[in-house]
């Protein structure tokens, strides 16, 4: 009587799902069910019921094994090839390894490299509000005349300026939200209890700091931490240098030994940040200390900072910068400004004086043609390795043809292998990174995050990189071995493997043309290096000791006396009082000296201000006139002396002709005395800038510099602590040599120079494990003829060179490309510096010499052996 | 033998199986659960329960004849082994040991 039938649809979903054993007597189960609810319950209901018992039937103990026998997938083929892969790799030990080896450092090269790269990248990316930041870039003109802004380049401008732009750029542009201004950094003697250490790198910093910037906040209120007068924000590294354990907040430091200041907060500024500090004081301490000049627009000393309003376009600032100048500007003299985001900051900006190290967009791209390079070779490796090999493969896929594998499931098949080999590779590359890792922190003096990889993007992004790599490797010996006609290599006329010779010598060439690229690379930069340090700067900076007492009064009070005594120490030759020591900040003054025709020119040189042991303290050559001398009381009011540029800059050709005209120069009139030499005050990266000597009144003296010749400097720096300690004890003797000081600005381009040379070394070592392979490959296909020649009488030698020569061949095509290439980059490269090594052809032949040296050696090491080998034991066997 | 301890299910599944005798598929012990103790039970819930006492060894199977009746399909039928006889016993004194145990005022009271 029950003519219903349950739906069959969901009858075929069950017998899908479920366990074949379980099919029969569970379907037969259902069914009975619906007949009896189609009797008791109705045949909708029923239906309905029904759907209900099948879907509770689907669970682990009913459904169908995974292996049970129908297949979904291929899985049993891949399953093959994998088998076939790993057989194939532990047979041939020599070439697998070579293979993985290349690969694993070219991959762990290219991470480490990817690591650094994302790390300049990042910089202060972590601000929340990293798109709506901006600064303010200032232009400081000369004196006099209209000028067309317009034309102004970037690197005219400079990030530090005056304090009075902020707040008239607020109340003039509604879309800025908050603007923030902070010093440069000013040196101070911070004590706490019985602690005292000399601070170099702490700031004044408006309230509005933690509004715009994110760092984290471990203790305090950000809203009022800067706002009272004499409170101080420290970072982590110093609050706990002087309260260890303690908590910071609210106690009192004292600076400068009388004023209490009242720690506020504690931050902590991440390391990939464009600028840094120890420690942040609240402005209205300084303006407090200091109140004239925050409405001086010729007062140079802030960094300005701002935040605009979501939706607001900063592009159209431009436009209205005359107009805000028209109506705030009170100075006379040229001033300009322009905006920049925070994004420039640090790879993009080419403004001058940034409050912190600028990183380099050039050495990205270096870095990143590295890792590009390294692994480009390794990938040449492999393909050269199995198109190599593929003879010995050939009898193998022409029996897999002739028993009816298809085309294309070989190639997949050659395609699982190369993706085995890189995923093995990949696996040693993660162990090598971390290796790696803390030499790259160490080498280039960073911290650089790692945890940022491990997310599931990059996981399946690196997973996804792994199988194009391998798709890539494998791609020629894939297409071509897949390809061979099973009958001529059957029949045996399958001999050489002429198909990929081209090929294989077009990738050898390429491999050489890196290898020198990177070697001359190399060169170029260890010789530029070389140069700079060597570089004649104009001044001596050896065996000078500078003492850095950071404006402290007392000891400016004292330092005729402090002098005097150190001067009768008998390792003390010179010594000499003055604001900065060549390599530190200096500021610019607007300077007014007599041109040729006698008019007045206004400019603004750099200015030093010094003693009159200065010039012979730091051995600088006078060229016209002289220096400050005690003989003339007036000098410290009357005379200035200037450098080569300026007096140049001025007009003059002849330097010497710029001696006894008139200057003006903040507040003091008379006449220039002396002209000396051009020195490098600022860094080798730039020309000699125009710089003014003046006689450095003791509140504008900071340093002390003594020129010493001692054959124990230990001893000599013990005695003159003593010295000092005798006559200033509560001032820390913070001393340093010069040639550190003036050489830190040379750390940069000297860690690129290290990172550089490792990973062009392990791009030349990745060549060479592939040359290796491949020498392993040609001597063995040529074992009999080896033994044939050496039967009729060849020489050990004329057989090595017979097994070298197609090499060197290679070598000499591949120079042609290489040298013109290499020379292009590296020319680029030192367009970075004002003073610059020429390209000489010495470095070419140096690096194409190495290059053929290493390869040469790295043949020998098989060639040789097959050459020496006895004739008998190649010529017995078949 | 604390390791082989029956779930409830498990237990009135067994003990279903027993009553039933020879005559216990996956419908039959299904109704008579629903008669004797008024409860629902799914095949799903059922079958697994089965399968699992099978693979444990306490029950066997085998297919009867195909009816009509379920398209064809023919029935399997579940027996008690002897093991899962000797579990079934063991489980009823364990039950009977606690009851025993149980003074009589204390059952009275609550």
């Amino acid at each position: 009587m029950s003519d219903h039938r349950p739906p069959e649809w969901m009858l075929r979903f069950f017998r899908w799902f479920c366990h074949p054993d379980y099919v029969e007597d569970i379907e037969g189960d259902l069914e009975e069910r619906f007949a009896t609810y189609t009797q008791t319950s109705g045949v909708r209901r029923a239906k309905w019921l029904f759907m209900r018992e099948i879907l509770k039937l689907f669970r682990p103990g009913l459904i169908k094994k995974y292996d049970s026998n129908i297949q979904f997938t291929p899985y049993g083929m891949l399953h093959n090839y994998l088998k076939i892969s790993f057989r194939n790799i532990l047979r041939h030990k020599t070439f697998s390894a070579l293979n993985i080896a290349g690969l694993s450092v070219g991959i762990a090269s290219c991470i480490l490299i990817l690591i650094y790269v994302n790390n300049e990248r990042s910089y202060d990316t972590y601000h929340k509000k990293y798109e709506r930041i901006h600064r303010v870039l200032h232009y400081f003109g000369s004196r006099e005349g209209e000028m067309d802004f317009d034309t102004l380049a970037e690197s005219d401008y400079i990030v530090w300026g005056n304090a009075p732009v902020a707040p008239a750029l607020k109340s003039y542009f509604p879309e800025i939200e908050t603007v923030f201004r902070f010093t440069s950094p000013s040196p101070w003697l911070v004590s706490y209890k019985e602690k005292t250490f000399s601070e170099n790198n702490i700031v004044f910093a408006d309230s509005t700091a933690f509004e715009i910037f994110d760092w984290s906040i471990i203790a305090g209120d950000p809203k009022t931490a800067l706002v009272r007068p004499n409170t101080i924000v420290l970072t982590k590294k110093l609050a706990e240098k002087y309260f260890g354990e303690e908590n910071p907040i609210g106690q009192t430091l004292i600076m400068d030994t009388e004023d209490p200041f009242e720690v506020t907060g504690v931050i902590d500024i991440p390391t990939n940040s464009h600028f840094s500090f120890d420690a942040m004081i609240s402005m209205t301490t300084f303006k407090s200390m200091r109140p004239e000049i925050f409405d001086n627009w010729g007062y140079v000393d802030f960094y300005t900072y701002f935040t605009v309003r979501p939706g607001a376009n900063v592009d159209e600032f431009a436009a209205k910068v005359p107009d805000f100048l028209e109506k705030n500007f009170t100075a006379s003299f040229n001033y300009y400004v322009r905006m920049e985001p925070l994004s420039e900051a640090y790879l993009h900006s080419e403004a001058g004086r940034q409050p912190g190290p600028v990183g380099s967009l050039n050495n990205i791209f270096i870095f990143t043609s590295v890792a590009i390079f390294i692994l480009l070779i390794a990938c040449i490796n492999f393909m050269n390795l199995s198109t190599a090999r593929s003879v010995e493969r050939a009898k193998e896929v022409a029996i897999r043809k002739t028993i009816g594998s298809l085309k294309s499931a070989l190639i997949f098949q050659f395609l699982v292998e190369a993706m085995l080999v890189s995923f093995l590779a990949a696996l040693v590359a993660i162990g090598l990174v971390l290796i790696g890792h803390p030499y790259l922190e160490l080498l280039s003096g960073k911290s650089l995050p790692i945890d940022w990889l491990f997310t599931l993007k990059n996981a399946v992004l690196g997973i996804f990189s792994l199988l194009t790599l391998g798709l890539i490797a494998g791609s020629y010996p894939a297409f071509v071995l897949s390809g061979f006609r099973p009958v001529s290599v059957l029949k045996g006329s399958f001999k050489t493997s002429s198909n990929g010779i081209w090929l294989r010598k077009a990738l050898v060439s390429l491999q050489f043309a890196l290898s020198v690229i990177l070697l001359v690379g190399t060169a170029v930069v260890y010789s530029q290096l070389d140069y700079l340090r060597n570089h004649d700067l104009g001044f001596n900076p050896d065996r000078v000791l500078v003492i850095d007492y950071g404006y402290d009064s007392i000891v400016q009070r004292k330092i005729e006396v402090i002098k005097r005594a150190m001067k009768q120490h008998p390792s003390v030759v010179e010594a000499s009082a003055s604001r900065a020591t060549p390599g530190d900040f200096f500021p610019h003054a607007g300077t007014g000296v007599e041109e040729p025709s006698g008019e007045m020119s206004y400019q603004s040189p750099a200015i030093y201000e010094i003693d009159e042991d200065f010039v012979s303290t730091f051995q600088m050559n006078l060229i016209a006139g002289r220096t400050f001398s005690k003989d003339f009381p007036l000098d410290s009011s009357n005379a200035l002396i200037l450098n080569e540029s300026a007096a140049r800059l001025y007009g003059y050709t002849d330097p010497a002709d710029v001696v006894g005209k008139s200057f003006e120069q903040w507040g003091r009139k008379g006449k220039v005395i002396g002209v000396i030499q051009d020195f490098n005050y600022v860094s080798l990266h730039n020309k000699v800038e125009p710089l003014s000597l003046r006689y450095g009144t003791r509140g504008n003296i900071a340093m002390l510099s003594l020129r010493l010749n001692s054959d124990n400097y230990a001893s000599t720096l013990s005695e003159l602590e003593e010295i000092w300690n005798q006559l200033v004890p509560h001032r820390p003797f913070d001393n340093h040599f010069l040639d550190q000081n003036f050489n830190a600005q040379y750390e940069a381009d000297a860690r690129f120079g290290v990172i550089f040379t490792i990973f062009s070394g392990l791009a030349v070592f990745v060549a060479c494990l592939g040359l290796f392979g491949l020498t392993i490959f040609s001597t063995a296909q040529r074992t009999k003829e080896v033994g044939i020649r050496k039967v009729l009488g060849a020489s050990t030698v004329s057989i090595v060179r017979l097994l070298s020569r197609d090499f060197l061949q290679l070598f000499v095509l591949s120079l042609s490309v290489s040298i013109p290439l290499s020379w292009y980059i590296m020319t680029r490269w030192l367009e970075n510096f004002a003073y610059s090594i020429s390209i000489g052809w010495e470095i070419f032949l140096l690096s194409s010499i190495v290059i053929l040296v290493i390869s040469l050696v790295t043949m020998s090491m098989k060639t040789i052996g097959t050459a020496l080998s006895n004739p008998v034991n190649a010529l017995r066997d078949e | 033998m604390g390791k082989h301890q029956l779930g409830e299910f498990e237990e009135v599944v067994l003990l279903t199986v027993a009553i039933l005798q020879g005559d216990a598929y996956g419908i039959a012990i299904i109704e008579e659960m629903e008669t004797r103790l008024d409860r629902k039970v799914s095949i799903g819930a059922l079958q697994t329960v089965l399968r699992r006492l099978e693979k444990k060894g306490y029950l066997k199977s085998e297919f009867g004849e195909a009816t009509a009746i379920r398209g064809g399909k023919r029935k399997r039928f579940f027996a008690l082994t002897q093991h899962g006889r000797m579990i079934l016993q063991e489980t009823k004194e364990q039950r009977l040991s606690l009851w025993n145990a149980i003074p009589d005022l204390s059952l009275k009271e609550s």
